[in-house]
């Protein structure tokens, strides 16, 4: 019995227990579900001692790490269905484009962006479903649920690759997901939410909001990657603001709110701006500079202005000073404000270059901030950046086979080739290193592969498989094959699948193992019913050429019945052996010769004369069941109340015999299984009735 | 097919168990406010297997709908692989029956929802899985029928269970439903759409049977499900392969009533589903205000249905009442209306694991209605 290795890890120490080295003789094989079953063989020379040891080792049972292999089941399943309609919408697509090519590029963007989004909702939930009226006034951030890296590369590529539309918006789409996905990044470096997240679980104990530098360091760098309301929010925190300090402090409370002001006016180019979001919305760009430069005249206006003076206080001086230098771009209050390469980077899309478009210059912005801010280990999702950002489609494929796995892959390629041919020829060639496969259909297969691994995916294997042009049918077949035929469930989903990709042939093989097992395991009926569904006459005709080697014989009743039972169900098809007919009728005859019972019943003993007389007319009776069947009904023919059969009749079987008995000189003929004396004792009795039938006429 | 959506949405629950659902039972109430299934769970994983009650909260009618949570009270493991399982009350006490892939039938009793204990067992009494079993309503009998053709009827004693082989066809016939009509008949049926009707009074062969002799163009398959309807046990209802589901009149005998089927050339013109029906019930609440019209006992009553390929319906004879697919998930605060009700009732358990079929198909509309979630039971 092999006993269950405590899960999880994936490298599992093993001890022989003897003291020795271990057995050179090791045996590693798949068991059940998710285990390898490892086990150890002693060396011949320890024949003494038990011999060996048997370990399951259960490999990671928790996903990886983020997310849990129930959960990645949950996400396969979901994601069957956008994959397959981007498929059919491709496929009727690219029939249609061959006449008219030019409406295809904007339906096919559409029906990327549907797909992206579709699989982008299965990931999660981004947005916390309970939002309190309230506002709690003592919260900067809102507690959301933690996000995953998944879902942050997902929209990352959908964000770069699919979202054509808002290219000219794409720097403040950036923001929006450095804001929802900053908190990734805290495992292996600072992050300007875990600063904020910090002080929010430390304010309550600050009495004076401005005399602590924290206050200004976190203000500082919220407004650095663009959060705003958080920036406003706690520059509302400030001292002055308390109603008997406000008539001491008026030019201090006026320079703390003209500086919450123009943050909250500040003009941000975007398609459109969600209700408490702070800012002035402009979608096309003439009207975002003109707003830009009135605004950044303000800010200048500001710093120059002669309150300043006048403010006493002097870390409110410092401190709104600094948050004017950073709505500046100040780039040395940029870096000092954030924490990691990508938030400066986005401090600069902010403040410094809001118009930058296109990845060339996004990538060189990129290198510079690695520069100044640079990083022992980066994280898997900046790396997808810079590869996003560096236009290396391989970098991006490899980085998200390599942190996410081959369902990333094999989703994620759909969206790397969305107008950019460069990629689509990198993904679409076919390479002779593959086995003239190209990369998508490769990824494709590979998670394909990982899906049919488990019990409870195998079933969607089939829809990836089905969309790789040159091995997929091949692998679909093996998969269905490999499926056991034992439990019904799964042969019929077997057999629906086998339906639904016109597998024809696969299905009737299925049908055919089905039926084989059924008929060995003694369950005849089913294994009839199957082989019959599958249309298997070899098997079928077999089964009859058993049902004759007993014509002839006396049986017992209970094999009769077991007997008569198949010929039943063989014969519910009617095509399915020519000598069926014969069988039939033989049936009706063994029947009657059984329900003659004592040798008195004159009407049953008519009757199985009736039914040998239509057997021996009928040509398609085999001539060697000829002397078997006259043997059987001995009785018959010697039936002592009266003669059963007329003299014409008896002329016809004696004839029938006399052709036997010619038959018997030729080299094919088979020599019934009946005693030596049976051909004398049927002529015989045929003679004898054949004298009573004329002495009765 | 025609469908007549209805007056009400409908509210579903999904409830992804990441286990294989093997059978889902409501557990008859033992208080007024409880709601309580029974699932027959089974991890491929560890090849373990489990029955479990779980409670059904009902979710708060002025929330949003998502809150309906499944939350498992108790377990009891089953040797082996659970293939069916059925519940009854018996002198307000649960019982929950349950047969399983080495062909034993055990029976559980429910104290409460905390604690499932075994009463008794009978090992082996089918040389293979159990296809089906069924417990006579509030009795102590249970027939089990199995692919190796043995008809048994196992009686639950008030300590021990004891079993009778009713009948043997010695694998010539195969069953893979049974459902009782009263104390003394019941209704099986097996391959080629065959029914057969037992009296317990006439053993040794079926009173009455009906086999697919049906016109050509149609196709054969397995009857998966029978239900028999308490004021009309005359008939009996019948859901298999490639979405039939008809009604075989034991009065009109040759004559079945077709609810759904597929013919050969003609596809699902005239089906619900294309797949295997799983299930197949007589909706008898009387509540409905549509059931009503089919007082009338000329006509049948309207039935559900759930199938492989994810569908969900109320059919009438002749016409599609109801489909529903994800897609027509919506929330309503009318909790205990009728349809709701039943289908409240059914859903959470319908989408206990998600098994998918697909179609390769070019038709973009369609496809959506291809992927649905496998039911793979409906209760009411």
């Amino acid at each position: 019995m092999p006993e269950t290795a405590p899960a999880g890890g994936e490298v599992v120490p093993m001890s022989s227990g003897h003291g020795q080295p271990l057995a050179p003789r090791l045996s590693i094989c798949w068991s059940r579900g998710n285990s390898l079953r490892v086990s150890l063989f002693s060396l011949a020379s320890f024949e003494d001692e038990a011999g060996g040891e048997v370990v399951e080792v259960k490999l990671c049972d928790g996903g990886d790490g983020e997310i849990s292999n129930a959960q990645w089941r949950t996400i396969a399943y979901d994601s069957v269905s956008p994959f397959a309609m981007l498929q059919n919408r491709r496929n009727s697509m690219s029939s249609f484009s061959n006449i008219n090519p030019s409406p295809y590029h904007l339906e096919c963007w559409e029906y990327m962006m549907d797909y992206s989004k579709d699989i982008n909702v299965l990931l999660g939930n981004k947005k916390s479903s309970v939002d309190s009226l309230i506002e709690d006034p003592d919260i900067f951030l809102k507690k959301t649920e933690e996000p995953t890296c998944l879902k942050a590369a997902w929209e990352l590529m959908e964000m770069f690759y699919v979202n054509k539309l808002s290219q000219a918006w794409l720097p403040e789409r950036i923001v929006d997901w450095l804001a929802d996905y900053d908190r990734l990044f805290a495992a292996l470096h600072g992050t300007v939410h875990m600063k904020v997240m910090n002080f929010q679980n430390v304010h309550n104990d600050i009495e004076v909001y401005e005399d602590d530098l924290r206050y200004w360091d976190v203000i500082e760098s919220a407004l650095a990657v663009g959060w705003l309301e958080i920036a406003v929010k706690m520059l509302r925190r400030h001292g002055s603001y308390q109603l008997d300090q406000l008539s001491n402090r008026e030019t201090e409370n006026g320079l703390v709110e003209a500086v919450a002001l123009l943050i909250s006016k500040m003009p941000r180019m975007r398609s459109e701006l969600e209700p408490g979001r702070l800012g002035e919305c402009y979608k096309a760009k003439p009207d975002f500079i003109k707003a830009w430069d009135k605004w950044r005249g303000q800010i200048t206006k500001l710093d120059s202005c002669a309150f300043w003076i006048q403010c006493h206080h002097g870390q409110t001086r410092e401190g709104l000073k600094k948050l004017l230098q950073i709505l500046l771009g100040n780039t040395n209050s940029l870096l000092a404000a954030t924490t990691n390469w990508l938030e400066l980077c986005v401090s600069h899309l902010i403040y410094i270059r809001p118009f930058t478009v296109g990845l060339e210059s996004m990538y060189n912005l990129a290198q510079n901030c690695i520069q100044l801010k640079p990083m022992s280990s980066p994280h898997k999702l900046m790396n997808i950046i810079i590869g996003i950002l560096g236009e290396n489609t391989e970098v991006v494929l490899a980085e998200c086979s390599k942190e996410f796995g081959p369902w990333m892959v094999a989703h994620a390629i759909e969206l790397l080739t969305v107008g950019s041919n460069e990629a689509e020829s990198l993904l679409h060639e076919e390479r002779y290193n593959l086995g003239e496969i190209s990369l998508e259909e490769l990824h494709r297969l590979a998670y394909a592969q990982v899906l049919s691994s488990h019990a409870l995916t195998w079933q969607i294997a089939p829809v990836y498989l089905s969309s790789c042009m040159k091995h997929g049918m091949g692998l679909l077949e093996i998969l269905l094959y490999k499926q056991p035929v034992q439990l019904k469930e799964l042969l019929l989903k077997n057999l629906e699948i086998c339906r639904l990709y016109d597998l024809d042939d696969c299905s009737s093989n299925i049908m055919k193992m089905a039926g084989v097992y059924h008929w060995k395991h003694g369950r005849k009926g089913s294994g009839i019913y199957w082989l019959q569904q599958a249309r298997d006459e070899f098997r079928l005709n077999k089964i009859a050429q058993q049902l004759f080697a007993s014509v002839g014989k006396s049986i017992s009743d209970e094999s009769f019945k077991q007997w008569e039972g198949l010929i039943g169900l063989l014969d519910s098809e009617s095509n399915a052996a020519g000598g069926f007919e014969f069988l039939h009728k033989y049936r009706d005859f063994k029947r009657s010769l059984q329900q003659i019972g004592d040798g008195k019943n004159d009407i049953a003993a008519q009757k199985a004369i009736d039914s040998l007389m239509l057997l021996m007319r009928n040509t398609s009776t085999p001539q060697r069941f000829w002397l078997p069947l006259l043997n059987d009904s001995l009785k018959l023919l010697n039936w002592q109340h009266r003669p059963l059969l007329s003299v014409s009749n008896t002329n016809l079987l004696l004839n029938k015999l006399q052709e036997l008995s010619s038959a018997r000189l030729h080299p094919g003929f088979v020599k019934p299984d009946l005693p030596a004396e049976a051909l004398n004792s049927v002529r015989l009795a045929l003679a004898t009735n054949l004298g009573r039938a004329i002495l009765e006429e | 097919m025609a469908v007549r959506p209805l007056s009400r949405p409908v509210e579903i629950y999904k409830h992804p168990l990441h286990k294989y659902v093997d059978a889902v039972r409501w557990l008859p109430p033992i208080s007024a406010l409880d709601r309580h299934a029974v699932l027959a769970l089974f991890d491929s994983d560890c090849g373990s297997s489990s029955v479990e009650i779980h409670s059904f909260l009902n979710p708060k009618t002025d929330a949003s709908s998502t809150s309906a949570m499944l939350t498992a009270l108790t377990t009891w493991n089953p040797p082996s692989r659970v293939s069916s399982l059925k519940t009854t009350l018996i002198g307000h006490r649960p019982f929950i029956a349950v047969s399983t892939a080495d062909g034993s039938v055990y029976l559980v009793s429910a104290h409460d929802a905390h604690t499932l204990v075994e009463i008794g067992a009978v090992h082996e009494v089918h040389a293979c899985p159990v296809s089906c079993i069924d417990l006579l309503e509030g009795g102590s009998e249970c027939v089990s029928v199995g692919e190796d053709g043995k008809v048994n009827l196992v009686s639950f004693g008030s300590s021990t269970v004891t079993n009778t082989l009713f009948f043997d066809s010695n694998g010539l016939v195969s069953y893979s439903a049974a459902k009782w009509a009263s104390p003394n008949e019941f209704a099986t049926g097996g391959l080629d759409f065959g029914l057969q009707w037992w009296d317990r009074r006439k053993p040794g062969s079926p009173v009455s049977q009906f086999k697919c002799n049906w016109a050509q163009g149609r196709a054969s398959g397995i009857i998966h499900s029978i239900d028999i309807h308490p004021s009309r046990k005359h008939t009996c209802l019948a859901g298999g392969s490639l979405g039939t589901i008809f009604a075989w009149d034991l009065r009109w005998q040759h004559e079945p009533i077709i609810f759904s089927e597929s013919r050969i050339g003609v596809g699902s013109k005239h089906s619900v589903s294309e797949s295997e029906v799983w299930e197949v019930q007589c909706v008898c609440d009387g509540r409905s205000t549509s059931t009503s019209n089919f007082s009338s006992s000329s006509r049948m009553l309207p039935i559900m249905m759930c199938s492989e390929d994810g569908i969900l319906a109320v059919l009438e004879q002749g016409m599609n009442l109801l489909v529903i697919s994800d897609s027509q998930m919506s929330s309503s605060r009318n909790v205990f209306h009728f349809w709701f009700y039943i289908f409240f009732r059914k859903l959470m358990a319908v989408f206990a694991f998600p098994i998918y079929s697909c179609k390769r198909t070019e038709n973009t509309s369609s496809v959506n209605s291809q992927f649905r979630p496998k039911v793979c039971s409906c209760l009411q």
